[in-house]
């Protein structure tokens, strides 16, 4: 038998911020599917972008569980490229990105060493993050430009970041440290940020945390996001 | 007789589920400009005079109830008939639904999983 699930790190409000998550996509098909029934044609590319967007938000919370279930062994990281992670990301993102006009960027261009990481689980985040903030980004009324989120790798002094930004000031530390305790209990804990409950954001941190990686607040070239610090890989760094 | 089409003003965040209502209004017969924010609302309901709302109470940033408050305290927009179409649940909005519904004049509130898009229009052809 498996041993019991850390409480700490896929909690209970974990579990009530996804399922009310998910609420959104099931009102979304509901609607795009009655307009057939108003005589209207309903958008069945949209229904299943909208159906993937759910799947992915369990499948991510269902990786989280995982994760925290493993021994340190057998959460062995591997030697990932941060760059084929985001781009796997990005064409998972694309359809929801382009269903809500968001423009998605993928910054991979710096050479960058492998890092270690478990590769899924920095997807299914990396796709959780971006996800919740493609959701949100249309509703910022500080936007004025065209909505654009970044997928991004770049290097700080501690290692290699791998995150999602934006035109967002509005996240903050402050924002991401308050949502934490908000979570679950709140309906909406990243109130500057979204009109969700930007269960993404908190199941990827779940992810990381299961991982033991930190979410962080992070900044790029002028845009603010959400990222997280690998460590390069210094076995491959000696070939 | 003359017919002059009906204006809403759609406060609603997310701007799929807003397409999809906004569509579907239309198709009604009404004319229908949506907002994300209670910013924008309040500036949308200046120029577009609407005959009905419908609003979410969960923004960003401001919310719905802030944005209420404000659009109330125009003397023109005192009677326009206003609807919550909103992700909070009976349970938490019957808790303030009495100062809601006196303050506020909230004509109606639809529990977003729970009405369809049938409703949302019947509320529309009720009101207007």
């Amino acid at each position: 038998m498996s041993s019991p699930i850390p409480g700490s790190t896929l909690s209970q409000q974990l579990l009530l911020s996804v399922a009310e998550q998910l609420k959104l996509p099931l009102i979304q098909i509901a609607r795009q599917a009655e307009l057939a029934a108003v005589g209207m044609t309903a958008d069945l590319t949209q229904i299943c972008t909208l159906a993937e967007n759910g799947l992915k938000l369990i499948d991510g919370y269902s990786l989280g569980l995982q994760l925290a279930n493993l021994s340190n062994y057998e959460l062995a990281p591997e030697a990932v490229s941060v760059a084929s992670v985001l781009y796997e990301a990005d064409e998972q993102l694309k359809a929801l990105a382009r269903l809500y006009n968001v423009e998605l960027e993928l910054n991979i261009s710096g050479r960058y060493e492998p890092v270690l990481a478990h590769r899924q689980g920095l997807q299914a985040a990396i796709v959780g993050l971006a996800s919740a903030l493609i959701e949100a980004l249309p509703a910022q009324a500080s936007v004025t430009s065209q909505t654009m989120l970044q997928l991004a790798t770049h290097r700080c002094r501690y290692g290699i970041v791998a995150g999602v930004y934006a035109n967002l000031p509005s996240l903050s530390s402050e924002a991401l440290r308050s949502g934490r305790r908000l979570y679950g209990r709140s309906r909406q804990p990243l109130v500057e940020i979204s009109h969700t409950g930007g269960a993404g954001i908190f199941v990827a941190d779940a992810i990381f945390k299961a991982m033991k990686l930190k979410l962080h607040v992070s900044r790029h070239h002028r845009l603010y996001g959400l990222g997280v610090v690998l460590q390069p890989s210094s076995q491959l760094a000696l070939v | 007789m003359s017919h002059q089409t009906k204006r809403i003003l759609l406060l609603e965040p997310d701007s799929v589920l807003a397409g999809s209502l906004t569509a579907g209004l239309i198709n009604a017969g009404y004319d229908v400009q949506h907002v994300y924010s209670a910013q924008a609302a309040v500036s949308s309901a200046d120029r577009l005079k609407p005959d009905l709302v419908f609003c979410e109470l969960q923004l960003t940033a401001h919310s719905g109830i802030e944005f209420l408050y404000e659009f109330r305290s125009y003397s023109d927009w005192s009677v326009i008939p206003v609807v919550i179409y909103s992700s909070v649940p009976p349970v938490e909005f019957n808790a303030s639904r009495n100062g809601l519904t006196y303050d506020l004049k909230i004509s109606g509130y639809l529990y977003k999983p729970d009405t369809t898009l049938a409703e949302v229009i019947d509320w529309a052809n009720k009101l207007t």
